[in-house]
């Protein structure tokens, strides 16, 4: 070892081991979180459940298995992103393991994308575990689960976004401001259409440039539902579940550059 | 970061930007063949919205509200009115049971843009319902009545109005203006001298009040003259010289005088009655 | 890992460029709100060579965390420049030859130090058998082996520690930045530190190290930078900037007259009386003295200058009066 005689091998290791590094360390510690498994058998719960309540009903119970089970993916999925999401990067910071991590020979926005590569594994997993449960439901019932597919891959995509945007909330802002803002985000997000109504009704002007504006810029979540389309069997025009597939692929990386943008700036005092 | 770092930044993000900005683009060309215009057929009953709204039942009264005015005017939407009396009648009023203007709008709505006046009634007869110290909804829905020509039923909703303690004296004023105007003159005489003699009215209604009720009175004792009239020539093959020989012939038992106490004065060849100050004024 | 063949570098050629180099460098934070500004470090200059021991000290809030922070980038500074090994601490090469144990160190405390190791083995870019040696040489280096399985959480500050230390000398480096490694731990614990340094100084590694304490420095730096308020106030060889001579002597004496011993007393306190003598002449009186009248010296007491004497002397921060008691 002659490393303390020149300066000739000072080499970082290469991004994939360390990004893979950092996803499977975020990954552990999410699967740890207890927050995780009460969703995941909330979701799983009214996923069984919703047998027994299509009892209730006269004919649709299979639709009522599909819609109670589809909510319960995306909803769980969405606060599964949101709660755990937001602690990721502050507590990192918080509890100053973000001193001992970024002294290693890591990038920033390594450290990021291992973070939000981790967690986005977690929902996948997460997603998968109660479609598949729903699927096996809806098998039972006679239905093939195959048509609720595409709803499925876009809530994943829908929890892309949500959980960018708890990487950037929270890494600047503590955890509980950062659920308020993604949650919002969450919520807008499904209500997009309302700001395009009001940029209709309002005087031209900075209102209308502001509605526009937020239109523009929120993430248009209501568009990434086709839950209703696939429970029904209405088929999508061509191309459309490939278009926001796209749209919400897009989005989430900006939103995540915009997050290694702003943890890429930051003092850990 | 270093500038390959940064360029790659950048790249990445002006990747993502036209991924999603196509995606977007292709979405909003899609989304009309997508989207049914029937949303408003999920909007819940507002009882159980209530119980979703986590105790801001009167908030999400609001926003409804707020977001239905911009709905319904939307003057594109073909189908808009399928579902106006259940936003108003089972979802805003069912969240806010005493938000007025919310069933004062949706009557207007209902009645106006959507003719549908029975609808408006009902949605204004639930909203007093439930807010009888209100007397603008059931005023409103005297309007909405005498709009479409049903007199009565303005009247019955006037008087409801008027029946509000604290309602404003032009209510009672409509109240007797609009019993005269579907006919009942001795009723609407009635509201008239009462308004004239109630010590609470005011100078203006006072002064209102005894015009109409002169009014009024004229125009009754002009009817009776001139049916009586009417009774004489029946009798007798032709009109009366003078208002005298009813009394004479016990048509009448007694000539009635005018408000100023000056007798009527009678035209032979039309065979109508008026009184001697329109006479002079040079009135009907 | 043994380095056969390399001898202990004690003496540090000049020409050796500097292994971290801090010029003219100014940090401030921002207050609550973005309002006021705190000037943590002001215009430092520092290099630290290869193969010396180098200790910040200072008292606490001089700023010498915010310097390591500047020294590893994980602080940018506002002015002045920073080179880790020739780099900007901001690039990962950089880092790569350097090892940091922060301040009370906290670690993941779901994982257990194995695991935790294994960790930044992997961010050090190690490859799976070289983590699985190198993790176990290093638990055996600090002494945690046989407690490598059980989670963070379950282990104590000063075991934590000792963690930290494995976690900092991971994969061989050149440079061992360590942040207060000795505050907050038992005398034993304090011995084993300074120990390790030496060690690491012994296999031709630098340190760099932050304490308040003089002491820690006295036994083990080089060189010294003397911090306060965010300047360096005095940077160089230790032994040339705080003497090692004793500036006076305390004695307890017992059961003499404190009339009639040639020395000024202090306190009395019962039976005891505490005298104070500069010099070895004096004390020697002094001692001879209290013998002859029939007292018992009970302890001879040496007051060197400690870092705090330097401070006061080289802030003319006198007044105060607790330098001399």
């Amino acid at each position: 070892m002659s490393a303390r005689v020149g300066q000739a091998n000072l080499r970082a290791p290469g991004t994939a081991a360390v990004v893979f590094a950092i996803a499977h360390a975020t990954f552990r510690e999410a699967a740890r979180d207890r927050v995780l498994y009460l969703l995941l058998a909330f979701a799983l719960a009214v996923i069984g459940a919703a047998r027994f309540v299509a009892l209730l009903t006269v004919g649709s119970e299979v639709k009522i298995v599909k819609d109670l089970g589809l909510a319960a993916v995306s909803i769980c999925g969405a606060l599964v992103a949101v709660l755990v999401g937001v602690s990721l990067v502050y507590k990192e910071i918080e509890r100053r393991t973000v001193l001992t991590l970024l002294a290693q020979p890591v990038r920033r926005w390594q450290f990021m994308l291992g973070k939000y590569a981790g967690l986005l594994a977690v929902l996948l997993l997460n997603v998968i575990a109660m479609a598949s449960v729903l699927a096996a439901v809806v098998a039972w019932k006679g239905e093939s689960p195959w048509p609720l597919l595409p709803a499925v891959g876009l809530v994943a995509v829908e929890l892309a976004i949500v959980t960018s945007f708890a990487l950037l909330f929270s890494s600047f802002a503590n955890p509980i401001l950062a659920a308020v803002g993604t949650l919002t985000v969450y919520v807008a997000g499904h209500l997009s259409w309302s700001f395009e109504l009001l940029r209709s009704r309002v005087p031209a002007g900075p209102a209308r440039t502001a509605a526009r504006l937020a239109h523009v810029l929120l993430p248009n979540l209501d568009r990434l539902d086709i839950k209703a389309e696939a429970v029904h069997g209405i088929p999508l025009p061509e191309g459309y579940a490939c278009a926001a597939a796209l749209y919400g692929i897009g989005y989430a990386l900006v939103v995540f550059l915009l997050a290694c943008l702003v943890f890429e700036r930051r003092d850990f005092a | 970061m270093r500038a390959p770092g940064r360029r790659l930044g950048v790249l990445l993000a002006l990747l993502g930007l036209v991924a999603s900005g196509s995606g977007l683009w292709t979405l909003r060309a899609l989304e009309p063949a997508r989207r049914a215009a029937d949303a408003l057929l999920y909007l819940p009953n507002g009882t159980y919205l209530e119980l979703l709204s986590v105790g801001q039942a009167p908030l999400l009264a609001d926003l409804i509200y707020i977001w239905a005015i911009q709905y319904y005017s939307d003057y594109g939407r073909e189908d808009r009115f399928r579902y106006v009396k259940h936003v108003f009648r089972d979802v805003i009023a069912e969240l806010d049971p005493h938000y007025v203007d919310a069933y004062g709008l949706g009557a207007l709505i209902l009645t106006v843009e959507a003719r549908d006046l029975e609808g408006g009634l009902e949605l204004l007869d639930k909203g007093f319902a439930r807010n009888p110290d209100r007397w603008i909804l059931p005023y409103l829905a005297a309007w909405e009545c005498s709009r479409a020509g049903q007199l009565e039923r303005a009247v019955r909703y006037f008087q409801a109005a008027a029946g509000v303690p604290g309602a404003p004296s032009l209510v009672r004023r409509m109240r007797a203006g609009m019993t005269a105007r579907a006919g009942d003159v001795r009723e609407a005489l009635r509201l008239w001298r009462e308004l004239r003699d109630d010590p609470a009215s005011d100078d203006l209604t006072r002064a209102i009040a005894s015009r109409q009720a002169r009014d009024l009175q004229v125009r009754l004792d002009a009817a009776e003259l001139e049916a009586a009239v009417r009774d004489y020539e029946r009798r007798t093959g032709r009109p009366p010289a003078r208002l005298e020989d009813l009394v004479r012939v016990g048509i009448l038992r007694s000539l009635p005088v005018d408000p100023d106490g000056r007798p009527y004065v009678y035209d032979r060849r039309s065979g109508k009655v008026t009184s001697a100050a329109a006479r002079l004024l040079g009135g009907a | 890992m043994n380095r056969p063949g390399e001898s202990p570098t004690m003496a540090t050629p000049v020409s050796d460029p500097p292994v971290l180099l801090l010029e003219g460098v100014r940090k401030a934070f921002r207050g609550h709100l973005g309002l006021g500004r705190a000037v943590a470090v002001d215009g430092l200059s520092l290099e630290v060579h290869r193969g010396e021991v180098f200790g910040l000290l200072g008292p606490n809030g001089a700023g010498k965390t915010t310097t390591l922070k500047l020294a590893l980038g994980l602080l940018r500074p506002d002015r002045g420049r920073v080179r880790l090994f020739g780099l900007p601490p901001t690039e990962p090469a950089s880092r790569a030859r350097t090892g940091f144990l922060p301040e009370q160190p906290y670690f993941y405390d779901y994982l257990t130090a194995r695991e935790l190791l294994d960790f930044y083995g992997r961010l050090r870019g190690l490859g799976r058998a070289e983590r699985q040696r190198e993790v176990g040489r290093l638990l055996e280096r600090v002494g945690l082996a046989g407690r490598e399985g059980l989670p963070l959480r379950k282990l104590s500050k000063g075991t934590l520690q000792r963690v930290g230390i494995a976690q900092a000398l991971l994969a061989d480096p050149d440079l061992v930045i360590l942040d207060e490694p000795m505050s907050g731990l038992d005398p034993i614990g304090r011995r084993e530190v300074r120990d390790l340094i030496l060690s690491l100084r012994r296999e031709g590694r630098t340190v760099f190290f932050s304490s308040h304490i003089l002491q820690d420095a006295e036994m083990l730096c080089d060189r010294v930078a003397i911090l306060d308020r965010g300047r360096a106030v005095q940077v160089g060889r230790l032994a040339e900037l705080v003497g090692r001579s004793v500036h006076w002597f305390e004695v307890t004496v017992v059961g003499a007259n404190p009339e009639g011993l040639p020395a000024e007393s202090v306190a009395v306190s019962g039976e005891e009386t505490l005298f104070r003598v500069t010099g070895v002449e004096e004390l020697s009186r002094l001692l001879a003295a209290a013998r002859a009248g029939g007292g018992q010296v009970v302890s001879v007491w040496p007051r060197r200058q400690t870092l705090e004497d330097l401070f006061l002397e080289k802030l003319g921060r006198e007044k105060a009066g607790r330098g001399t008691s």
